[in-house]
């Protein structure tokens, strides 16, 4: 019988397994895939083993081990119910990207895929220690081997698009844990422990309490790629190889999320209103820019990595909700902020890893990620392309799907919000309802510009139309998620339980029924309900009547369906050029919101980064030659004038060397007759 | 008895449904008999959309070469998605017939989805008109969603719940606890659901050269036919949306037949007079721009913002 912690402990020896042996198998790159893959699946079904029992008893596990630093730092393993919930989302989407991986980094052969097993294993490795963890020392060092791991996924291209993505990534991840760090020692000084138990002892005064909540907010929020700190995401996530963008898009970027619920709620309490509000706002900016810049994009992993930024938008806004529920003492709010919140992140983790796998798929077949050059996709790929499909109505919260349940909870608490609240919260929740409809709308058009260009239509290009479908082991992953998708958005009534008794136990009461039978509701079930399932049947049963009507009416007279021809063009002859571009399809946005897009350029800190990375660099330069110009180069020309001086004794005329000779003789018999 | 209710609800709601589709035609077709009149046309008779659409059902399906699979579901999801709201809208009754799926932010996800498929058909289809026109629809849809959301939240807010059918009783039994917040909202969302309509100076919904129909440039035959329907079962089931919240008198608070009888009578004349108004707007207005319309749609959240700050100073 093995408990939760053995089975952590034991995918975190599978993954470092995989990591070396990956390394050790450099010469037999085939192997070091098959290896490596395979250890970081059975790896993350070893941490879904792991998750489970915690997640569904609830309670909360901890060990402590002497470690190597017993000195000043504890080691000390804590799986409360929202570390088992992050292992399990980050373990459900390991066993994916494993089982694609195997497919995919054959195209990797050759170029590093045996350096690509051995980071993969190595940042998932952190991603897991560091969610279980509860001592801040080992918590910094997990939290820099993941950002360190995951930079040479970035840099793995080796083009200048990567580097560049690379170190501006790199920057910014180690500023955000510079912040932390300060956050962190604040929090030491008052507990005189690194461990965070020390820590939710330490009652801080509201002043350093809230600037420790301000430190870890920004500097996890820098992770998290909440704006306007999100400047490296849509340049990072893109340029990894697709399994690895699914991974960090899908969960490294929820560290971020965890760190803030981690610091803000289970470590400090989420004793102010305005921490909450702090959060919410910064939610609600993140999720409606993140939305329109990546309407504007048609790299199609950078066009993923924008939604990042605004799922992020979105999960922070629960949690905003919720910290608020917390710091005014309202269970209900702070239950259902949570629940929207985390319902929501796991949700994100789902369909993001779909969507960046679906992508990986297309880019593997078109070798492009432009999505001006696919288009046609659905007939050629047509297993990717449901899977596909489903990730974008998910992502669009379209019902029954997952993404619609939990911003469903979130519009639920934010309702609650503007219901119950003081003045103040009464006027943030409808405008945090607003922007969070907006993000809606803005998402189902950015999704059907992203299947209508990919994969409908005529193929855009020979790469297009020259696609088939991809191995066996990639669409099984994709389907893998995309079920899970419609599973978490179908069976609301089972999962939203279970993360409601996670946020019961962050914010210390108990929790409140939401669901009862098949049914969802705030709290209240006459307040209002969802029946997930029964919208599901529905939606697909009513599509039947139109069906009926279709085949009866028409009955045998009718001719069959047929596709012939090209579609009109005004009696002009068609091109398959006319067919609309990604470009022209957002552009009525990109003038009704040109205000905001401007914005981005303003307010984008990659050049002003640069900037400084250049003075720094200057600055450097300038700084390095003054040895050399004060001590080397004095010695250097002293002796380069000396040994010019004696240079006119041997210039190359043998008759001098002769005298030399004869005079030398002449010295040297002198010399002995003396 | 759980089970027994649920069968019952799905049945009455079925039949909300059903009846909806059956006379959605007549109500387009209403529309065109008053665009004609004000024109000084003579025009179609008023039942001209239903042998428009019986003619078509017979008529061969022909696609471009180069759609795809959704350009094929697409009118079958249309109305699906349609006719699942049109049961959750508690029409004829106090209470929604079917309680479990009426909520407002669902409703409003619902036609996000119609909109979803709707536009990517269009995009299916290859052609640049329905491109366009696909872009544009969901352009719109992303002008109205906050004013329709911000409306609905004020009247929400008021009662204190989500559901539309505690939405719709409240306000029907309270006289309106706050009136100058819900008129406000109701213009805000009468203004949401002109454009949801598809109206001019938006949009012409029937007007096959237009591109807000853009998307439906390339159907023909009996998938065509379903499409119209479609659309028509739409304009229905918005007026519908609005009149169940905010012009809930004369339902029927008792299930005998005699109240559902006058519930559904009640009905029939605040739809046709929705649809009259409307049609009566729509032909006094030209047609604008249409990167223009972001400026007349601020004028309606707006609107919905002002309903919102009668309802915190508790007007």
């Amino acid at each position: 019988m093995m408990t939760p912690l053995s089975w952590l402990g034991l995918s975190l020896a599978l993954y470092m397994v995989g990591a070396l042996l990956s390394l050790l198998l450099c010469r037999n790159e085939a192997l070091a895939i098959r290896v490596s893959g395979l250890l970081s699946l059975v790896g993350g079904i070893a941490g879904v083993i792991a998750a489970l029992p915690v997640l569904l008893d609830g309670g909360v596990i901890t060990a402590d081990y002497a470690g190597p630093f017993a000195a000043f730092a504890h080691l000390t393993l804590r799986l409360d119910m929202l570390a088992a919930f992050m292992v399990l989302v980050i373990s459900i989407l390991v066993v994916v990207t494993s089982l694609y991986s195997f497919a995919y980094l054959q195209e990797y052969r050759g170029k590093g895929a045996w350096a690509m097993g051995f980071f993969m294993n190595l940042f998932i490795a952190s991603m897991v220690a560091l969610v279980a963890v509860d001592n801040a020392f080992y918590f910094i060092v997990l939290f820099e081997a993941m950002s360190l791991s995951s930079y040479f996924l970035v840099i793995s291209e080796q083009d200048d698009e990567a580097v560049g993505a690379g170190l501006l990534y790199f920057f910014i991840a180690h500023a955000g844990s510079v912040l932390i760090m300060l956050g962190f020692f604040l929090l030491y000084r008052h507990a005189g422990s690194l461990d965070f138990a020390a820590f939710r002892e330490a009652h801080l005064p509201v002043g350093e309490a809230s600037a420790v909540f301000l430190l870890a907010f920004f500097g996890f929020g820098a992770k998290a790629g909440m704006l306007p700190l999100h400047g490296w995401l849509p340049r990072a996530h893109p340029a990894a190889p697709s399994h690895a963008s699914a991974l960090m898009s899908g969960v490294m970027v929820k560290i971020g999320i965890f760190g803030i619920i981690k610091v803000g709620i289970d470590l400090l309490g989420a004793t102010e209103v305005w921490w909450g509000v702090v959060v919410l706002a910064f939610g609600a900016v993140s999720s409606v820019l993140g939305v329109l810049y990546a309407l504007a994009e048609h790299d199609i992993k950078r066009l993923l990595a924008y939604h990042t930024v605004e799922n992020i938008g979105i999960i922070l806004m629960g949690v905003g909700a919720g910290m608020i529920g917390i710091a005014t003492h309202h269970p209900l709010l702070a239950l259902l902020g949570l629940l929207g919140g985390l319902y929501h992140l796991i949700n994100h983790a789902l369909f993001k890893g779909l969507l960046f796998l679906g992508a990986g798929a297309v880019i593997y077949r078109t070798h492009t990620k432009d999505m001006e050059q696919m288009g046609g996709l659905a007939k050629l790929m047509p297993r990717t392309a449901v899977a596909f499909l489903i990730g974008c109505m998910a992502i669009s919260a379209l019902p029954p799907l997952n993404g619609f349940v939990s911003e469903w909870f979130t519009y639920q608490s934010l309702f609650t919000m503007s219901h119950d609240g003081s003045v103040g919260l009464k006027l943030a929740g409808p405008a945090a309802i607003v922007m969070l409809a907006i993000t809606g709308a803005l998402a189902a058009m950015c999704f059907v510009k992203v299947y209508g260009i990919c994969f409908c239509g005529a193929p855009r290009s020979e790469k297009a139309a020259n696609a088939r479908e991809v191995p066996f082991s990639m669409t099984s992953a994709m389907w893998l998620l995309a079920i899970l998708c419609v599973l978490l958005g179908v069976g609301a009534a089972v999962v939203a339980p279970v993360i409601t008794n996670i946020a019961a136990q962050l914010s210390h009461t108990s929790a409140i029924a939401m669901a009862s039978g098949a049914s969802v509701f705030p709290g209240d079930v006459t307040q209002t309900s969802l029946n997930t399932p029964l919208l599901f049947i529905l939606l697909l049963a009513l599509p039947l009547l139109p069906l009926i009507i279709y085949s009866v009416k028409g009955g045998s007279d009718r001719l069959r369906f047929t596709r012939r021809g090209t579609p009109w063009a005004c009696g002009y002859g068609y091109e398959a050029k006319m067919a609309l571009s990604a470009g022209s399809f957002a552009q009525p946005l990109r003038v009704l919101f040109a205000p905001l897009y401007r914005l981005r350029k303003t307010l984008d800190p990659a050049p002003m980064l640069q900037r400084s990375l250049a003075a720094t660099t200057d600055a450097a330069a300038k700084v390095e030659p003054v040895w050399d110009e004060h001590l080397v180069l004095p010695v250097v020309s002293g002796v380069q004038r000396l040994s010019r001086l004696v240079q006119w004794i041997q210039y190359g005329d043998f008759r001098a060397y002769c005298l030399y000779v004869v005079a030398a003789l002449v010295v040297l018999l002198i010399v002995t007759m003396a | 008895m759980m089970q027994n209710s649920l069968v019952l609800a799905l049945i009455a709601g079925l039949l909300q449904a059903v009846l909806l589709m059956a006379v959605s035609p007549l109500l387009s077709g209403l529309s065109r008999v008053i665009r004609a009149k004000m024109h000084s046309r003579k025009g179609p008779g008023v039942l001209q959309e239903y042998r428009d659409i019986m003619k078509l059902l017979t008529r061969q399906e022909v696609a471009p070469s180069n759609c795809g699979g959704v350009f094929r579901v697409m009118p079958f999801v249309l109305l699906g998605t349609m006719l699942l709201v049109a049961m959750t809208l508690p029409l004829v009754t106090q209470v929604s017939p079917m309680a479990a799926g009426g909520d407002v932010i669902t409703l409003l996800y619902l036609f996000a989805v119609f909109r979803f498929f709707f536009s990517l058909a269009g995009l299916d289809s290859g052609s640049t008109f329905a491109g366009i026109g696909a872009s544009r629809e969901l352009t719109l849809g992303i002008l109205v969603e906050p004013i329709l959301m911000l409306g609905l939240l004020v009247v929400a807010l008021i009662v204190g719940s989500t559901n539309i059918s505690n939405i719709s009783s409240t306000l029907a039994s309270q006289q309106w606890a706050a009136p100058t917040a819900t008129a406000m909202a109701l213009l805000a969302c009468a203004f949401a659901v002109f454009i949801e309509m598809g109206k001019i100076p938006f949009d012409v919904a029937e007007a096959e050269q237009e591109l807000q129909e853009g998307p439906l440039s390339e159907y023909s035959g009996a998938g065509l036919a379903l499409v119209k329907w479609g659309i028509s079962l739409k304009q229905v089931v918005v007026a519908g949306l609005f009149l169940a919240i905010f012009v809930p008198f004369g339902k029927a608070d008792t299930l005998t037949v005699a109240s559902l009888l006058l519930g559904t009578l009640a009905f029939v004349v605040k739809l046709v007079l929705v649809f009259v108004v409307a049609a009566v707007i729509e032909n006094t207005l030209a047609r604008g721009r249409f990167l223009l319309t972001g400026r007349v749609t601020w004028m309606g959240f707006g609107v919905a913002a002002l309903a919102f700050m009668f309802y915190l100073t508790g007007l």
